[in-house]
């Protein structure tokens, strides 16, 4: 079980979470501490309120919005053999699964924002860590890319436990897991996918700017 | 390509004892009694030795420091190692410990790197620009701390200082040269032991850290080598800049390959670099050898420019 008792920092203030087994949306206004508490939940950020199952790889992986690399010349293959240590999957599958192929000897340097996030999602599967926090994994994705990583998201086979942070209100929608939703540090909203996609929530918490039409959420411009 | 520039830099380190000022004959080479043997095996060939592992422990310096700094431009010399031996050895010249230079350079170098290590860990992460700066600000604190033990020094050792600041690979027989030797292996086994951690660092901090590295320790590991391999260097040569900088730099560019791989590249082409230098600086039909430090910078400048400049062009 993934467990923070009552952590508090600079941004955010007295967050407890147990999610035990299962997958979990997290949502909530820019700059309302999502990725800090993601960062908490696997450790980059340290803290005596959580404990890991040892190994630590194991039990939680991060996978931040957008790749971060020094080396000018390390290749996708090389940068996949890297993250490669408890996934069932091959890089192969995986990059034939993520439609990157054609990527792989290319230098992470100089891939798009989209090839870049469809490459950390691709070492997410291969870490294949208990745990898995995906911050903004649709963020740069063009709308067909978004499905297929909605087919990925959806798939049970692929990466265990799924911790997603998005802004994406439709595929929050259509994933169907439980919602955390953050609000100026604190946890404003815990419950099923049901009770805050209902039509009162959605007007309470973004006041009118978000609609639901045919089982679909769209912003309301 | 790849072959004909190993033949040629092992050309190069077996004809550089054949080249100096007193040219040698091969027949006394063969008679233990010429001095020709003498100035070829206690001179010639420890000099070429000494060459090469300096040049191959600055060079992998650089590559290490540019890891954990997450820097191009980081390397012991830029900030500030270099300058930390030179005021330390002037102090020992002006105290009256000239004979124990050799010390004081090596604490210098080793004190520089740790007050560097300190500063960087009350970075939450490594901040590399931060760092930079530091080690600029620290490098003018030295220079500034030079100029009073100038102001104290008589004209004799005021000349042992601005000698040892230029650097020299003068050398008598095999002991200060068995000593680099072993800091070279000892530095080149401990980074290519730790060569899956540092690809995993040049990614990211973060990425490492979830990979399961032990970041702090890494790098504490590799700063600490670093810090030992450079002062003995530094204690025998004296400071020789450059070398750190742009070796890495140019076989990044040339080979085009993750870091990992370049960690024997680095070692190696770094020594021939030096003992090519130093080929040229003890050839130039000067009166006597110029300063090595002025040869690394007047061949390496140029060919560094050109270098990030068709970079720059190809992206």
């Amino acid at each position: 079980m993934l467990k923070l008792e009552n952590y508090s920092s600079k941004i955010l203030s007295n967050i407890s979470l147990y999610i035990e087994n299962k997958n979990l949306i997290v949502l909530g206004a820019n700059g309302a501490g999502k990725t800090t508490l993601a960062k908490v939940l696997s450790g980059v950020i340290t803290s005596e309120n959580i404990e890991f199952e040892t190994p630590r790889t194991k039990f939680v992986n991060y996978i931040p919005s957008y790749l971060e690399i020094f080396d000018d010349f390390l290749n996708v293959r090389e940068f996949l053999q890297l993250s490669h240590l408890h996934g069932a999957q091959t890089i192969d599958e995986v990059l034939h699964l993520l439609e990157i192929e054609h990527l792989k000897d290319k230098s992470c340097k100089n891939l798009s924002s989209g090839e870049s996030q469809l490459l950390l999602i691709a070492s997410s599967i291969l870490h294949g860590a208990k745990y898995t926090i995906l911050d903004e994994p649709t963020s740069n994705l063009d709308p067909k890319k978004v499905k297929m990583v909605y087919g990925v998201l959806k798939d049970e086979n692929l990466l265990q436990n799924k911790i997603i942070i998005t802004h994406n209100l439709h595929l929050a929608y259509k994933l169907g897991f439980d919602v955390v939703y953050i609000e100026d540090g604190k946890i404003n909203f815990i419950g099923t996918n049901e009770q805050f996609f209902s039509s009162e929530n959605l007007h309470k918490v973004f006041e009118g700017s978000v609609k639901k039409i045919d089982e679909n959420i769209v912003i309301a411009l | 390509m790849k072959i004909f520039l190993i033949v040629l830099s092992l050309a190069i380190i077996a004809v550089a004892p054949f080249f100096g000022q007193i040219d040698l004959s091969l027949k006394n080479l063969l008679d233990i009694s010429t001095t020709d043997y003498k100035i070829f095996f206690d001179l010639r060939v420890p000099r070429v030795l000494l060459a090469f592992f300096v040049g191959a422990i600055l060079a992998l310096s650089g590559l290490v420091f540019q890891t954990i700094f997450r820097n191009p431009m980081s390397t012991p010399f830029t900030l500030g190692v270099a300058s930390g031996a030179t005021l330390f050895t002037a102090i020992g010249i002006i105290i009256g410990l000239s004979a124990f230079i050799s010390l004081f350079a090596f604490l210098g170098a080793v004190i520089t790197i740790i007050v560097l290590f300190m500063i960087s860990a009350r970075f939450k992460t490594y901040e590399t620009s931060s760092m930079l700066l530091v080690g600029i600000a620290l490098s003018f604190f030295y220079s500034a701390s030079l100029m009073i033990v100038f102001f104290l020094s008589d004209l004799q050792e005021n000349y042992e200082i601005v000698r040892f600041t230029m650097g020299s690979l003068d050398v008598v027989g095999f002991n200060e040269v068995y000593l680099v030797t072993i800091a070279g292996i000892f530095l080149f086994s401990l980074v290519k032991k730790q060569s899956y951690h540092i690809k995993l660092l040049l990614t990211s901090h973060e990425f490492a850290f979830l990979k399961g590295v032990n970041v702090k320790k890494t790098n504490y590991i590799l700063l600490l080598s670093v810090s030992v391999a450079v002062g003995i260097s530094v204690s025998v040569t004296g400071p020789i800049g450059f070398v750190g900088l742009i070796i890495p730099h140019i076989l990044k560019n040339m080979m085009r390959q993750s870091a990992d791989k370049l960690i024997l590249p680095i070692f190696f082409y770094g020594g021939v670099f030096l003992v090519l230098c130093d080929v040229i600086a003890r050839n130039l039909s000067t009166a006597s050898d110029i300063p090595i430090g002025v040869v690394t910078a007047f061949i390496g400048t140029p060919f560094f420019i050109y270098l990030i400049i068709s970079r720059k062009r190809q992206n």
